[in-house]
């Protein structure tokens, strides 16, 4: 059951992925990423780590994609649709590129030894929950990661704001 | 039982599409999507790392990948519609202003 | 147990209801293929716009103002996402994780401030 499950959604991601990146039309793209946003949180589901899946959804296909859209429909490309998606030179040898990375990485993979054990095993999160797991770990241990995503986030307001906004009427 | 190869097997090739497509898209926000794909695959693999290790620390790194990953997409759009606003396009090969 | 024998048994139930929505809608409009009538001229092909001819192509060039709304959803919901984990633990943690999530909670208004100062806020026209 577990494996039936995780070849489900491991396929499906594989294959929504490819199609994500050869489709021609964008606004396809990105509501074909929202579907594999969702496989994904059924991965982090397989993994035990439920509050990630829920971040997942909440923040990646609820807030992320919505900003790919508006900036879709802002520039508005009408004849995208009639052209190559792909650069007219250099689109062969990216696809070597990535497929020498894949043999490259799959070598590595399948050598790969895992390290000692930690403490948190699957009944202790559970018993736990994972949420309140992740919340000991951040504001105990990674107390400065997060205040540098505090200040991360600032700075995308800030920045956000200044490259979009325009200064005035005439400018 | 599922083995933790087969996990990286599937971030593995996650990875290598979004690498696919971050060079050989012409549409700049189809190459940020890309970076998107490049993110989740690398999340998914930390968060089966410390599925099999037992360990939490992967997925804390993973929330905080997903915090950055907003302000990215957040500033690479902004850069994207202040080209669009000075070029009136898009795509890679009509911004080629460094080239002289 | 052993890592990667893990089965999620708590969220069968979100399992079913949502083969069960898939299923409904595919199910529905496929089985409804073979009753409804098709019978398409020019006028009933074109955007339904309440009865009137379409005044503009339905592909019009989206304001700037919906990206500006979009970037401050983001960000001020990434910042609701640190808050649940935070709400289940500073009770244990104590005075120490007050300190630190206020202190989050200040930065992220100076960006507000900012978005105040520079009028991003304000829905002109």
């Amino acid at each position: 059951m577990v494996q039936l499950l995780f070849f489900y959604f491991a396929l499906v991601v594989i294959g929504l992925g490819l199609r994500i990146v050869t489709c021609k039309n964008p606004v396809h793209s990105v509501l074909l990423m929202l579907l594999l946003f969702f496989h994904m949180a059924g991965l982090y589901l397989l993994l035990n780590a439920e509050f990630l899946a829920a971040v997942q959804v909440i923040v990646y296909a609820g807030a992320i994609l919505v900003l790919y859209l508006f900036v879709l429909f802002l520039v508005n490309l009408r004849e995208e649709i009639k052209m190559s998606p792909f650069v007219q030179k250099g689109k062969w040898a990216g696809l070597v590129a990535a497929l020498a990375l894949l043999i490259t990485f799959l070598r590595g993979v399948f050598n790969f030894t895992l390290g000692p054990h930690g403490q948190y095993t699957i009944e202790k999160v559970q018993q736990i929950t994972h949420t309140k797991a992740m919340g000991e770990a951040i504001y105990t241990t990674y107390i400065l990661p997060f205040e540098i995503a505090g200040l991360i986030l600032l700075v995308a307001v800030i920045g956000g704001l200044a490259l979009a906004k325009k200064e005035d009427k005439g400018a | 039982m599922v083995h933790l190869s087969w996990y990286l097997t599937v971030s593995a090739m996650l990875f290598c599409i979004g690498v696919f497509g971050f060079l050989t898209r012409r549409n700049i926000i189809m190459m940020l999507l890309s970076i998107e794909l490049m993110l989740n695959s690398v999340n998914l693999n930390l968060a089966a790392m410390s599925h099999y290790m037992e360990d939490i620390r992967g997925q804390v790194l993973v929330f905080f990948i997903i915090a950055v990953a907003a302000a990215e997409a957040a500033i690479g759009l902004g850069i994207v519609v202040t080209l669009f606003r000075n070029y009136r396009s898009v795509y890679t090969e009509d911004i080629t202003i460094l080239k002289g | 147990m052993i890592p990667g024998t893990y089965l999620p048994t708590e969220y069968l139930p979100i399992l079913i209801m949502l083969l069960f929505a898939t299923g409904f809608g595919v199910v529905t409009l496929w089985v409804g293929r073979f009753f409804r009538l098709r019978r398409p001229y020019a006028e009933k092909l074109i955007a339904y716009e309440s009865g009137n001819p379409p005044s503009a192509p339905p592909r019009f060039r989206f304001s700037i103002k919906f990206y500006l709304i979009a970037i401050l959803f983001v960000v001020f919901d990434v910042e609701a996402i640190f808050l649940y984990p935070w709400a289940l633990v500073y009770d244990k943690i104590g005075i120490f994780a007050v300190v630190e999530m206020f202190l989050f909670i200040f930065l992220l208004l100076v960006g507000y401030a900012y978005a105040w100062r520079k009028e991003a806020l304000e829905w002109e026209r």
